[in-house]
């Protein structure tokens, strides 16, 4: 069941109507519902992996009740590193097993040794990444001692199994969802319009921007070798632009589901492209999973402190362990790469937490100085995407020296020009939106909250209508359901 | 909550008439470049609208009713059957969804004792857009082309049929006339389009293919055939012919054979029934040209006449 369905369109109001209508009085009633809802919501992409979903679910609950109920340090220990390896162990074979096997071969045959390596022909289970992630989170916060374990079966697999978060995070904390599990919840009006208009810029993001964004991308993608450096270019902006519409377009209607449930989920998102550093984009870009791996992996290793030598293996291994979350494939570990390059001169000079706040201020339009910042970063954005895009190394390789020929400067050509330049006039208003917003959680909280009502209506209107214009006929799923 | 639902209802509400007319506004004023999901095409192809308006101005019965895809509005020629009163209501890329809705229209009107159904496993294949804007933009709207939109449920159908009210509103199709000549094509009345005599290049397909069939035109092809008989119209369902490489490069033609006589009507699949030559009596790989019509409709005619006996 995707977001943008009509399968959800039906599924997302009769829960909403029997979580307030029908549960409302009773907590645990409600919770059951989610749970139930979530279980429904997961059943409907593939049944069989339900169970995979409750047995980490389970696995996660047992072993943090185990891990509470023992004073002796080893036995917390063993529960610990049982429930790590278990849950590393079916994201590994599920997801890294083929991609091991065959660099394997590959490195073998490297060597003149040929073997036939025996991989699995087993498909990935939706949002596995998600799902472990999150109670990988739990498990080591209780044995740091950061949270209680969690007695409540179904509080703890609602945590773990919350519809709008499922599939495509946002990767949630224990100590951040939990708490909103287990505290009653009442209809919040403010809240419920808000999760309904943050629902619907997610929609325009994924249906309109990154759908057909999409449409090019793949073309000059899948066609590289035909196409000019300028039009290589054009499918490189394409993609910058769908893959952001899409994820964070799918994580502004989970948020704003969430809310309308009286749930309030973590931010994932924070205008990136208008970041003017490699450092401020990263804290503006997938925020759940930076701060997941800055919280479990990057100050575990002793994060920025210590010797310069320590900071730059911290920055690398952060980065790639990040890129490889994405996929088995060694573009991902290139991707991560070359981010972590990009960020290695400003953690050197000390200059990656230099822009904290969102650029402008309180201004209508940015210094020069900063709009200049804000291209060069976005340049270098687009460039890293090449590589997560691409089939292959070779393939990014091929389509960087396409690019970087005598024909860049050339007018971009390839079939569907005329249907690009609306998508191009869509992406300017996109981005005109987003600008005007920045300050803000998503781009249209607060535009048009200080006009008429009929006026505000007619901007959501308005944004309905060029949804209806511009949806590509098929439902496309969320890029990041394949992590 | 109850702030809420007032809100949630009001604003539907504003939807509802804010969105028709962002539709009817762009529709008319921007190039389809700019509003692709509106697809209304006034007389693009096949003759449609001038098709239609024959037929609303048509008066008394019919003997024969032609029914189907282009291979019915570009197979049956209604000069080759004599002293038969026939019609051909055929149109591009007619799904069971479109026949069903052209008949909820014209069936009465054009009261034939007898139907020719052409049925082409393409059109149980399609979901049916193609011919739903073909017959919104050609014909006057009604509470059928809802229905025909809500069958087809494609949001392109959905806001050209939103269109389509708005310029039937405002008749901003009466002063459209459709040439009888368009490029290869001339309008033959009675419903048939004759192409100029052009030959087919016979290629060989490669690669075979299954025809997968849509259980919701299926459904609907049941209930015309149900319809038609219980109207007591005489029915002959009919397989046109198309060049013998493309039929031969499906594998399942003699499931789709089963499915179709499953249906207790007359069926004939002339593609087992006639010795075509792909390249003297094609001009594409699933159009007969003249000399194929005519050829074809000579084999019809007998059938016609055994089958009134």
């Amino acid at each position: 069941m995707l977001f943008n369905s009509i399968d959800f369109a039906i599924f997302l109001p009769i829960i909403f109507i029997l979580y307030w209508f029908v549960t409302n009085k009773n907590l645990k009633a409600q919770n059951i519902l989610l749970l139930t809802a979530s279980y429904f919501f997961y059943a409907c992409w593939d049944w069989r992996f339900l169970f995979l979903l409750m047995f980490s679910t389970l696995l996660d609950y047992y072993t943090g009740l185990k891990m509470c109920g023992v004073q002796d340090q080893k036995a917390k220990k063993f529960w610990f590193w049982l429930s790590i390896f278990i849950n590393l162990g079916f994201l590994g074979v599920f997801k890294y097993y083929n991609f091991f096997a065959d660099s394997f071969a590959e490195a073998l045959s490297q060597l003149g040794v040929q073997i036939n390596p025996l991989t699995l022909s087993v498909i990935l289970p939706v949002g596995i990444s998600f799902y472990t992630f999150h109670g990988l989170s739990y498990v080591i916060d209780i044995y740091k001692g950061r949270v209680k374990a969690e007695r409540n079966f179904v509080d703890y697999s609602v945590f773990v199994s919350f519809f709008p978060l499922l599939v495509a995070g946002p990767i949630e904390r224990a100590t951040h969802l939990l708490p909103q599990i287990k505290k009653k919840r009442s209809f919040d009006y403010s809240k419920a319009v808000d999760g309904l208009r943050q629902i619907l810029w997610g929609l325009f993001k994924k249906i309109v921007i990154a759908d057909n964004c999409a449409f090019f991308a793949n073309e000059i993608f899948n066609n590289s070798s035909d196409y000019s450096g300028s039009t290589l270019v054009l499918g490189a902006l394409f993609f910058t632009f769908q893959i952001y519409g899409d994820f964070s377009g799918y994580s502004d209607i989970a948020l704003g589901t969430a809310r309308l449930f009286g749930i309030e989920l973590l931010q994932n998102f924070s205008f990136p492209y208008f970041s003017r550093d490699i450092a401020e984009f990263w804290r503006r870009w997938h925020i759940s999973l930076s701060t997941w791996f800055r919280d479990y992996l990057y100050i575990p290793l002793g994060g920025s402190s210590g010797e310069t030598v320590m900071r730059i293996r911290n920055t690398f291994i952060i980065f790639i362990v990040s890129g490889f979350w994405h996929g088995a494939n060694w573009t991902f570990i290139i991707w991560g790469l070359l981010n972590a390059l990009y960020f290695l001169p400003l953690l050197l000079t000390n200059k990656n937490r230099k822009n904290m706040e969102i650029v402008a201020k309180s201004r209508f339009l940015p210094s020069p100085k900063d709009f200049f910042n804000i291209l060069l970063t976005f340049g270098l954005t687009v460039l890293a995407w090449i590589f997560f895009r691409a089939e292959n190394i070779g393939h990014a390789i091929s389509y960087l020296s396409g690019i970087f020929s005598l024909d860049l400067f050339s007018v971009p050509k390839f079939p569907g020009m005329g249907k690009a330049l609306s998508t191009i006039l869509l992406i300017l208003f996109f981005i005109a939106i987003e600008w005007m917003g920045r300050e803000n959680k998503y781009a249209i909280e607060k535009i048009g909250s200080k006009v008429s009502r009929p006026l505000r209506w007619s901007f959501y209107v308005l944004i309905i209508f060029l949804i209806g214009m511009f949806l590509e006929t098929e439902e496309t799923p969320f890029i990041y359901f394949q992590f | 909550m109850k702030q809420f639902a007032k809100n949630i209802v009001l604003f539907i509400v504003f939807t509802c008439i804010a969105y028709p007319i962002l539709i009817s506004i762009s529709g008319y004023l921007l190039p389809q470049k700019l509003s692709p999901n509106i697809n209304y095409r006034i007389g693009s192809y096949g003759h449609m609208y001038t098709r239609l308006n024959e037929a609303k101005n048509f008066k008394g019965e019919l003997d024969v009713l032609f029914l189907g895809s282009s291979h019915s509005y570009r197979g049956f020629d209604t000069r080759n059957f004599n002293d038969l009163k026939t019609f051909n209501l055929g149109s591009s890329a007619q799904t069971p969804i479109q026949t069903n809705a052209l008949l909820d229209r014209y069936l009465d009107k054009l009261n034939p004792k007898m139907i020719v159904y052409e049925v082409y496993p393409n059109t149980f294949t399609s979901d049916g857009v193609e011919s739903s804007l073909d017959i919104i933009a050609n014909d006057k709207n009604d509470l059928n082309s809802l229905e025909m939109a809500f069958e087809i449920n494609h949001i392109k159908v959905y806001n050209t049929l939103i269109y389509g009210f708005f310029r039937d509103a405002f008749e901003l199709n009466k002063s459209f006339s459709e040439p009888i000549k368009k490029g290869e094509d001339t309008y033959i009345p009675g419903g048939f389009v004759q192409r100029n005599i052009t030959y087919f290049k016979h290629i060989d397909y490669p690669e075979k293919d299954e025809w997968k069939l849509n259980e919701e035109q299926i459904k609907v092809f049941e209930s015309i055939v149900k319809r038609i008989k219980d109207k007591k119209i005489k029915l002959m369902l009919v397989y046109a012919p198309i060049t013998s490489s493309y039929y031969k490069s499906h594998t399942n033609n003699a499931y789709f054979d089963k499915f179709i006589t499953s249906h207790h009507a007359e069926y004939y699949n002339f593609n087992t029934m006639l010795t075509l030559n792909d390249s003297l009596h094609f001009y594409d790989s699933n159009h007969l040209n003249q000399n194929g019509v005519r050829e074809f409709n000579k084999k019809l005619l007998e059938l016609i006449d055994l089958n009134k006996k």
